[in-house]
């Protein structure tokens, strides 16, 4: 039983991280598609920037944010998987993406209905980041699983504010704020993630982590 | 200060920089093709570790030069208010812009080899391939001591030689545009972190590229997880440069076509292909997944060359194209 219950939740785990790379392929083909274009369109098209160059931004915006919204669903749904049940996720889920949805429609605007939706994630994350730490008990827990878990919530909590700081904050007196603390969170994460066993209190040989390929 | 003698203060320091750099560049051209010889030669092996020393040496004494030449422009090339008389600013030119970029590139790559451990034997000889292939390409294609900073020096002639016209809009207008080139371009701290941390990227990554190589040659895992440990150092900087890079971006091009330009597309895909490539690999036990982020390695490295070529090809904010 135990070890049904551990297969379906690697099956579970590999299928969030090919959703993943299957988002983060869509996101690289649509920068590498605007890239072509924006090359042809500034090489044919006379006076494109002052004509057109509103109207291809918004198309990109538009097309990105969907992505980018399936994006951080992915992340919470992989993040706290062992501080949260499966179903409370995916129910979670779908409700801020439901009020995402319906702050879209109501305003008209993608960029305030992406920012509600992110909002909503970022306080998820910030539960996340703070049950992973309130789980530790003494020094003890400087383990690299620990720092490892905590890391990435950082690092997805700091993905998620600077999304906010991109959908919404661009032109505001706080986007330098928060965009510092994105940043800090973003590297800070990225680091204790990587580098979780040298910040550990309890070292282990790096080679201990190694991955045995079968080639 | 006279700004009538500021061209010829420059023009001495171009002078020397040439009459030194032009046999340097020479001598890089030649170092280059000696490592790429004795990095593809079984029977020089035991040349290599001194050869990589040689040219990280050759590399060291070149940008000692440029050093010294960017700190005789910070001396000499002043920005004069027009009301006052007084110097409202020095422009400090980076060492990582225009003709230099590649030869940053070439250097982060060769000391990263000196000082790599890990497989170091294994690696030296794509290490050296590569430390060649960007020395000479620095040497002939970016030229940084035959012919030093062209946009910058035409940028600061133009600008003395309105100031000399006495044209009071002309004056002014120079003044101003010398200024904003400082402010958000030359002097912002921005441009003192923000290429830098991408070339340590950039040059971590060709690393991580070559172990890939190995990987794939050797089949031995050893060889991934040190691929793995220079792309995690890496991508920790790149991230951190792309970051920086958007409030730069904001202040600096208020109103120009930045956002989805060419070169911003080019870096987020980068990003996110070694994002993808770092989440790839915790699923290397699967069977056949090492061929995917073999692939991912590969790809990501390929998109890193494209994107430093789509800054000369794809016009832009952020192009020279």
């Amino acid at each position: 039983m135990v070890e049904l219950e551990d297969i379906r939740q690697r099956t579970w785990d590999f299928g969030l991280t090919i959703a993943t790379v299957v988002l983060l392929a869509g996101l690289g083909l649509q920068s590498f598609a605007g890239t072509i274009y924006v090359w042809w369109a500034q090489t044919t098209i006379p006076g494109w920037e002052q004509s057109s160059y509103g109207a291809y931004v918004e198309a990109m915006n538009a097309i990105a944010a969907p992505m980018l919204v399936g994006l951080v669903v992915v992340m919470g749904l992989c993040v706290p998987k062992r501080l949260l049940s499966r179903r409370l996720l995916l129910w979670a889920s779908l409700a801020m993406v439901a009020l995402g949805g319906v702050a879209y429609l109501a305003s008209g605007e993608i960029a305030v209905g992406v920012a509600i939706y992110l909002g909503f994630a970022a306080l998820i994350q910030i539960a996340v980041v703070a049950l992973t730490l309130a789980g530790t008990r003494g020094p003890s827990y400087l383990t690299e699983g620990r720092l490892v878990k905590t890391g990435s919530g950082l690092l997805h909590l700091g993905f998620i504010v600077f999304g906010i700081v991109v959908a919404v904050l661009q032109n505001s007196v706080a986007m330098l704020p928060v965009f510092a603390a994105a940043a800090v969170l973003m590297a800070g994460g990225t680091a204790m993630s990587f580098y979780a066993n040298r910040l550990s209190w309890r070292r282990h040989p790096e080679s201990r982590h190694e991955h045995p390929i079968d080639f | 200060m006279n700004i009538a003698e500021i061209p010829n203060q420059i023009q001495s320091a171009v002078s020397l920089v040439r009459m030194l750099g032009a046999p340097l560049e020479a001598l890089l051209v030649l170092a280059s093709l000696v490592v790429a010889v004795i990095a593809i030669v079984p029977a020089l092996t035991g040349w290599r570790r001194g050869a990589l020393l040689g040219i990280t040496g050759l590399l060291v004494a070149g940008e000692a030069l440029l050093v010294w030449f960017h700190w005789s422009l910070n001396r000499a090339a002043v920005v004069i208010d027009p009301s006052t008389g007084e110097v409202a600013a020095r422009v400090a030119v980076p060492l990582w812009i225009e003709s230099e970029k590649l030869y940053v590139w070439a250097l982060l790559v060769a000391v990263m080899g000196v000082f790599a451990r890990r497989q170091r034997d294994e690696l030296l000889p794509g290490i050296m391939l590569t430390v060649s292939v960007l020395a000479a390409s620095a040497a002939v294609l970016g030229k940084p001591f035959t012919e030093p900073l062209p946009q910058f020096l035409a940028q600061y002639d133009q600008y003395v030689q309105a100031t000399l016209s006495g044209v009071p809009q002309a004056v002014v207008g120079a003044y101003e545009g010398m200024l904003n080139g400082v402010r958000f371009f030359y002097n912002t701290p921005y441009m003192w972190v923000h290429p830098p941390l991408l070339f340590f990227a950039y040059a971590t990554f060709a690393i991580s590229f070559v172990a890939t190589l190995e990987m794939i040659r050797y089949r031995h895992s050893s060889f991934e997880t040190t691929a793995y440990r220079w792309a995690r150092l890496g991508y920790l900087a790149l991230t951190i440069g792309m970051l920086l890079g958007f409030p730069w971006a904001l202040a600096a091009w208020r109103g120009e076509s930045w956002w989805w330009s060419g070169k911003v597309n080019m870096s987020i895909m980068m990003w996110l292909l070694y994002t993808a490539f770092l989440h790839a690999r915790l699923y290397l036990r699967r069977k056949g997944m090492w061929k995917w982020v073999a692939a991912l390695g590969i790809l990501s490295f390929v998109v890193l060359v494209l994107t430093y070529v789509a800054t000369y090809v794809v016009p832009g904010a952020h192009s020279y194209a």
